[in-house]
């Protein structure tokens, strides 16, 4: 497969450390090309001082970052697009002024800049924004000039921390579908953030970090297979509950608004305990094996930790 | 370079643009007016009409001159100002005396009446008298004793005596109608005595290498000028650096620009850029004097107000430029750094009193200068770079140094400037992204032996 043999971001024991803190420590990753890459954890476990790295903002004390196959140097600054968390603009600065700006210190200029703002901001429509200043700006607005700061250049690699917070639902939406564009047209993304329900819709693949470590990586879908509990949606009508009751069969049942979740015990086939929900003449209205979500495994990881 | 190209462009656009640049441009000259004429003009002014002032005459024989003298009927150079009072207003003079000779400029003037003594004791006619002083008929009076000829002694009393200038100038006018008795009552000729007591007139050359000039005292009030220009743009720009960092610290814009640029052409574009809307401003000034020394001067004489203009040698232009730069450079890196470490502009003023003090020495330091300016503490005070921009400026205006001293002062302070900037460089980008709390000193050092 392709995603076996290129990788645009490879990194290799990196640690990084303020004064006696260890901020990062030994975090060995590898991003594929062409594929959305979430880099999830708790606030404070590492993530901001990660991208910092590979932006080539600070530099690691051990390890190496490897970007497009070379090793990380201000040169390749022009290929990444970086949207902060911690982001803003200049308040008293026109938003055309602003983009060109940040255009220039991407190297791109004159009529090039202008198309692709116009193209940009139209897309977000804030095309009739455009001579505004950054402070008469909604919070909301800000943030998708801020977006079009980071994506104008056309990088190859868009880095893109918390790119969700602050956003409404339907700029949260149109943001998303931005993504995939991306991602349709080849570009590699890195997605940082704490919300799990985001990460879930959008990543390919996942890199978990928690207090400075890395505590899983894989494709999503590996990592949730892995992840199997074992579980079981179930709705019934009529009388099953003598089957759920035999804790040879069922561990644990959970009861939701209008359905139940049942844990199976060690070593049971999910396919017995439907024979035996049959056979007890229960009427069974849903049964699914249910995943974990992301949600469930960062809370069973970082919560492993405490 | 490109990159760096735009961090400069930038500064300097949204700068220039700005109303508050034009603002800045016109008034900037009439604040320095203002600082240097209004203090000593609001001194010499007196609100309110003629002092109103009583003579008690117990000589029985002086009012008339008294009343003359107070009325200034006799004009004002007629040997009844002081002796020692130049005829002209000598250059190298310090600020205070300025002040003073511009507060006798504006002389002071009374409404005077005479008190009849009509038998009555001192006592009750000062009773009465102080009665019409706490009423507000009268501001003061002055008893002018039987034997004022021997001793020499009056008294004057006053609603406030804490108005110098106005008991000075009674003192001075009685002393004068008191000399003016004694020369008559022995025989002398006033006129005589006026001729006798009529002081030098001295002509003030500067001796330069051009030869000759004549300084008429506006070679002071120049160098001032000057020394103040250097010293409020360098104020005024580093506050627009300190302001600058600390706005892309606190919208944290600084860490989308270094994933874009690296720190130095960051921190150098920004000061270089800053550099030059100065350097416009002062050029604007620079060009608005030339204009006026070419025609305002000659329409002003030509409607009769002569007005005449320190001759600006072109090496002056020069100099002020090489040490505003190296001002302004050393300072703005200060003030960059302390931008980097705060974060927020009221924390960054607290943060950068210390700075602002070794400008204001810098300054102060200008006066002794002036005085003395090839004393040895200007040499050295001219020799620190901190001080430099306006001490060694002040020393070239006022008596030209020996090149070697100008060329070493100028290179002990570029030199300064580039450390200052390897400094800077090595401290900012870790300050720059170092939210939530303001950086210590110790912390700092560590940030420069890390980088």
């Amino acid at each position: 497969m392709k995603e076996e043999t290129g990788s645009t971001l490879t990194l290799t024991g990196v640690t990084k450390r303020f004064d006696e803190f260890t901020a990062v420590n030994d975090l060995s990753l590898r991003v594929r090309p062409g594929r959305i890459f979430g880099l999830i954890g708790p606030n404070g476990a590492g993530k901001t001082t990660t991208i910092r790295m590979i932006v080539n903002i600070t530099a690691p004390d051990e390890g190496t970052i490897e970007l497009f196959g070379q090793q990380i140097n201000p040169e390749l600054q022009d290929r990444i697009g970086y949207l902060p968390e911690e982001r803003g603009l200049y308040k008293k600065m026109k938003v055309i002024d602003q983009l060109r700006f940040f255009g220039e210190l991407k190297n791109v200029k004159g009529k090039n800049a202008d198309e692709a703002i116009d193209r940009w901001l139209a897309r977000v429509k804030l095309t009739e924004w455009k001579n505004k200043k950054a402070m008469e700006l909604s919070k909301g607005m800000q943030q998708k000039i801020q977006f079009i700061a980071a994506v104008m250049h056309d990088p190859d690699l868009m880095i893109l921390d918390e790119p969700f917070s602050g956003l409404d639902p339907v700029n949260q939406e149109v943001l998303k579908e931005i993504v995939l564009e991306l991602k349709a047209a080849g570009k590699t993304i890195i997605f940082s953030t704490h919300q799990m329900e985001m990460a879930e819709r959008l990543c390919d693949d996942i890199c978990m970090i928690n207090r400075s470590n890395k505590v899983l990586d894989g494709t999503l879908r590996e990592i949730k297979r892995s992840f199997g509990r074992n579980a079981v949606a179930l709705r019934l009508e009529g009388d099953g509950q003598r089957v759920l009751d035999d804790t040879a069969l069922v561990a644990k049942v959970e009861q939701h608004s209008d359905e139940m979740e049942a844990l199976l015990a060690e070593g049971v086939d999910a396919q017995e305990l439907l024979r035996q929900l049959v056979a007890s003449g229960a009427r069974v209205t849903k049964f699914e094996l249910v995943e974990p979500s992301l949600n469930d495994i960062f809370i069973e990881k970082v919560g492993e930790v405490e | 370079m490109t990159k760096f190209l735009a961090i400069l462009k930038r500064e300097y656009n949204t700068r220039v643009r700005t109303k508050m640049f034009i603002v800045a441009t016109v008034l900037g000259p009439l604040m320095i007016l203002l600082f240097t004429v209004v203090p000593a003009l609001i001194f010499s002014l007196k609100a309110g009409g003629p002092t109103r002032l009583a003579v008690v005459d117990e000589s029985e024989r002086m009012y008339e001159r008294v009343r003359g003298s107070l009325l200034n009927e006799r004009g004002e150079d007629e040997g009844g100002a002081p002796a020692e009072k130049p005829a002209m207003p000598a250059p190298n003079t310090n600020a205070q005396e300025r002040m003073r000779q511009a507060g006798e400029a504006v002389r002071a003037t009374f409404d005077v009446r005479q008190v009849p003594l009509g038998g009555r004791s001192l006592d009750s006619i000062q009773q009465e008298l102080n009665e019409q002083v706490l009423k507000d008929q009268l501001d003061g009076y002055v008893i002018i004793p039987k034997s004022v000829l021997e001793s020499g002694e009056i008294e004057y009393n006053g609603r406030n005596t804490g108005d110098v200038v106005t008991s000075n100038q009674i003192r001075e006018r009685i002393s004068s109608a008191v000399r003016d008795q004694r020369m008559a009552d022995n025989k002398i000729n006033p006129q005589l005595m006026d001729e006798i007591n009529k002081p030098v007139r001295m002509v003030t050359n500067k001796v330069t290498e051009t030869g000759r000039e004549q300084d008429s005292g506006q070679g002071f009030a120049f160098v001032f000028i000057v020394g103040f220009l250097i010293y409020i743009t360098i104020i005024m720009y580093g506050q627009v650096v300190l302001a600058a960092v600390v706005e892309e610290k606190e919208t944290r814009i600084a860490e989308l620009l270094f994933s874009s640029v690296r720190s130095f052409p960051l921190l150098i574009g920004k000061l270089i850029g800053v550099s030059l809307v100065a350097l416009t401003q002062l050029a604007i000034w620079a060009l608005a004097f030339g204009a006026f020394a070419m025609w305002g001067v000659n329409a002003l004489s030509a409607s009769g107000l002569s007005i005449s203009l320190p001759h600006i040698p072109a090496s002056f232009f020069v100099y002020f430029f090489l040490f505003f730069l190296l001002g302004y450079f050393i300072y703005a890196t200060f003030y960059a750094l302390v931008g980097s470490m705060v974060t927020t502009t009221q924390e960054g003023g607290q943060v950068s009193m210390p700075v602002l003090f070794l400008l204001i020495m810098g300054f102060y330091l200008a006066f002794p200068v002036i005085r003395s300016p090839g004393s040895p503490l200007a040499f050295w005070v001219s020799m620190i770079p901190f001080f430099s921009p306006i001490t060694m400026i002040v020393r070239i205006v006022t008596q030209t140094p020996p090149a070697w001293q100008i060329l070493l002062s100028l290179a002990i302070g570029y030199a300064t400037v580039v450390f200052l900037m390897w400094l800077a460089a090595r401290i900012y980008r870790i300050g720059m992204l170092m939210y939530g709390k303001r950086a210590t000193i110790p912390e700092v050092l560590r940030w420069v032996k890390q980088a």
